[in-house]
């Protein structure tokens, strides 16, 4: 086994299966183009081959010399992120399994319509029915989750945020998300809370909205959809 | 006598326009500002106001991401310095010696240096460029079709592979990501279309603008926020104290000797600075009569290296300006500030828009002088910036990435990109892979499959027709080379880290 840990054969596996789906997946476009004989797969199938070589590459890196960094330049990328993973305990496999779990939740919420329209015919007030209901359960899940991986958290809510703009809008999601980010970031006091929400929406409505006239996702869910409306006519 | 004239006239248009000034002062301070905060760079700072460049000239955005190129490779040092967090890798030898001055309570003249060195370097090799960047483009322009192009990108790939992931394999594997995700899309002969997955978003491809937004600015965010879980933040006590006139003048080899490792390695499309800064580090070693000193906090470490990082700035434009290829991350986006003007970066921007050219150089001549001053009264304010908890500022950088990836095409799912690709860059990055890999494979996919195809074209299919053209044989020789020699080096060669 050389200096091979399990976590090695975890990240070749992740590579080479990831070869292997877009090497099959090639074969959609695998069509001749008449001016250009190598057709439109040779680029991408050439690119595939290599990433499954350097997967297995770093694998017979790895078995002779575990995860030593190859020279001084390789060394200039260590930022501390490996190291604080470590010290948090952020390798185990329940840690992964974990934030998947709640990375996943944003994308059960964009699916729910197309979960339940197995079971039954939704129109357009039917799919935002399903959102506006799956919303907060999904919301509770994440909070239950939340507690044991923070960092797994902070990873899911931007996602979780970006899921709910289309149709709650930005400008009621975002103080939610400031809340969101600077209660998961260590922050308990209320006001400061409150005033960095003032300072941040502020800036960012009057930079954009009132002078640039950037057009913000304003949601089509009633009453998010009024309101952002209304708000944007204030502004501008 | 034509690029004295030219410097001036470019001075000219740059301090006679308000808006001009205003954007120069902006980037100016900014990337000072972005380089020297822990947990956000100067590409966090470039990849906000990527999108926002659409709203200026071609003229501003590329002089304000020049501007911002300069000032963010000196604003790195700071952190590098005060906390042992290279704003970027090139600053990574500048905390070799600048961190052990800061424990020694020397941190003062650890910045004073940094400011000065980085102001010396930094313009010296603006001058050199602007005498420079011309004449190769000229050359180029005869010299350079889509073999050679082809030819370069893949020079530039496989040095880029060594540099910045934390081994060889981890190198290539983060730049054939990036040169993957440049396929989805239409292909760029036939117009097929590739890993759509019956999307119609992913049929115009995956923008560069949220990925780069998510791999830079949010995955930050990420890996800070897990950084604070494990209790990393300190505020230190600083002083600017800088280094006397003579203490400089001690060190004119050292200062010399940077500038010109730096402006050499600069011209290498891929890794410019970051090279650029362990060569100038590592011959400061290799040329020191007291080697020992090195790495407990010598003086000497930090002028070599930041010297030489600031001097591959001026060097790292020629390879886009006169070519059209970026030598890093922050190169790479400005190919994208151009392509949202219609424009490509290469030889003909030199005879196309003159003005647009000289009005950049003028401006890095002027944000590496201004270091001097600027860098002096910034770091000043920065020791009460450093005070604003990260907490208040992790989600005024997300939502201002969150503005930026929505108003490049008014898509949600542009912002829900982004955030995937903070989560993947969050991944990878304490794997050690690298985003700057990605985002250059990313960014030199399109271009090296393009040249590729009209190379194969124009050589009838015969792959041996590269070796009739001496510049791409040359090129894809050194290429090779490079992929070799560092084979043997991973594999063989003795380490001491």
């Amino acid at each position: 086994m050389g200096k091979l840990r399990p976590v090695h054969f975890v990240e070749a596996a992740f590579w080479l299966l990831l070869s292997a789906f877009l090497y099959i997946e090639s074969f959609d476009f695998d069509r001749s183009i008449e001016i250009y004989k190598f057709g439109a797969t040779a680029w991408p199938r050439t690119l595939i081959l290599l990433m499954a070589l350097a997967a297995l590459g770093q694998l017979l890196f790895q078995y002779y010399a575990g995860d030593r960094p190859t020279g001084s330049l390789g060394a200039a990328t260590d930022d501390g992120a490996q190291e604080a993973a470590r010290k948090a305990g952020h390798s185990s496999v329940s840690w992964y399994a974990s934030t998947f779990l709640l990375l996943a939740i944003p994308f059960l919420y964009m699916r729910a319509p197309d979960f339940v329209g197995l079971l039954t015919t939704l129109d357009k007030q039917g799919v935002h029915l399903v959102k506006g209901v799956t919303a907060p359960i999904l919301f509770v899940v994440y909070l239950v989750f939340m507690r044991g991986n923070h960092v797994g958290a902070i990873l899911a809510l931007p996602i979780f945020f970006a899921a709910l703009l289309e149709d709650m809008g930005f400008y009621a999601m975002a103080p939610l998300f400031i809340i969101g980010v600077t209660l998961l970031m260590g922050e308990r006091r209320l006001q400061w809370i409150a005033l960095t929400i003032a300072l941040i929406m502020g800036v960012l409505l009057l930079m954009f909205v009132s002078l640039l006239y950037v057009g913000l996702p304003t949601g089509n869910l009633s009453p998010f959809y009024e309101f952002s409306n209304q708000l944007i006519i204030l502004l501008q | 006598m034509d690029a004295y004239a030219n410097f001036i006239n470019g001075t000219i248009t740059l301090f006679s326009d308000p808006m001009g000034i205003l954007i120069f002062f902006g980037g100016v301070v900014g990337g000072m500002l972005f380089g020297a905060i822990p947990g956000v760079s100067m590409l966090t700072l470039a990849a906000i106001l990527l999108p926002f460049t659409a709203h200026l000239s071609a003229e501003h955005g590329i002089m304000l991401f020049s501007v911002i190129y300069c000032t963010g490779v000196y604003g790195g040092a700071i952190t590098a310095i005060l906390f042992n967090i290279p704003g970027a890798p090139e600053n990574a030898p500048t905390a070799f010696d600048g961190y052990p001055m800061t424990k020694n309570g020397e941190a003062g003249r650890a910045v004073g240096a940094a400011v000065m060195c980085s102001a010396i370097g930094g313009t010296v090799a603006a001058v050199i460029m602007m005498l420079a960047t011309a004449p190769i483009a000229n050359w180029a322009i005869s010299a350079f079709g889509p073999p050679e192009i082809f030819a370069l990108v893949f020079f530039g790939l496989a040095v880029a592979a060594t540099v910045g992931a934390k081994t060889l394999w981890k190198g290539w594997l983060s730049i054939l990501v990036g040169l993957l995700i440049a396929v989805v899309g239409m292909d760029p002969v036939g117009g097929i279309e590739r890993y759509d997955f019956n999307m119609p978003y992913l049929l115009a491809g995956i923008h560069f603008i949220p990925t780069i937004l998510g791999f830079f600015a949010v995955s930050e965010i990420f890996i800070q926020a897990e950084k604070k879980a494990t209790g990393s933040f300190k505020a230190p006590k600083i002083s600017v104290d800088f280094p006397s006139v003579a203490e400089l003048l001690a060190h004119k080899v050292a200062v010399i000797r940077s500038i010109v490792i730096g402006f050499f390695c600069g011209v290498l499309p891929g890794i410019g600075a970051t090279l650029a800064a362990f060569m100038g580090y590592n011959e400061a070693v290799r040329w020191s009569k007291d080697k020992s000193q090195f790495g407990k906090g010598k003086l000497e470490g930090v002028i070599s290296s930041e010297t030489a990082n600031n001097a591959a700035t001026g060097a790292a434009m020629i390879p886009l300006l006169a070519l059209g290829l970026p030598g890093g991350a922050l190169t790479a986006m400005m190919v994208g500030v151009f392509q949202m003007h219609d424009m490509e970066p290469g030889p003909l921007v030199f005879l196309n828009s003159p003005d647009l050219v000289w009005v950049v150089f003028s401006a890095m001549f002027f944000a590496n002088l201004s270091i001097l001053l600027v860098g002096y009264l910034e770091t000043k304010t920065i020791i009460n910036l450093l005070r604003i908890p990260f907490q208040f500022l992790a989600p005024l950088i997300l939502l201002l990435a969150t503005v930026g990836a929505y108003a490049v095409r008014g898509l949600v799912i542009d912002v829900l990109v982004m955030f995937i690709a903070g989560a993947a860059g969050f991944f990878l990055r304490r794997s050690g892979y690298s985003l700057a890999g990605i985002v250059l494979g990313l960014i030199l996919g399109k271009i090296g499959e393009q040249t590729f195809a009209q190379a194969m074209q124009m050589l009838h299919f015969e792959w041996l027709g590269f070796l009739d053209r001496p510049v791409a044989s040359v090129l894809i020789a050194a290429a090779f080379l490079t992929i070799l020699s560092s084979i043997y080096s991973a594999f063989f060669k003795k380490h001491t880290q």
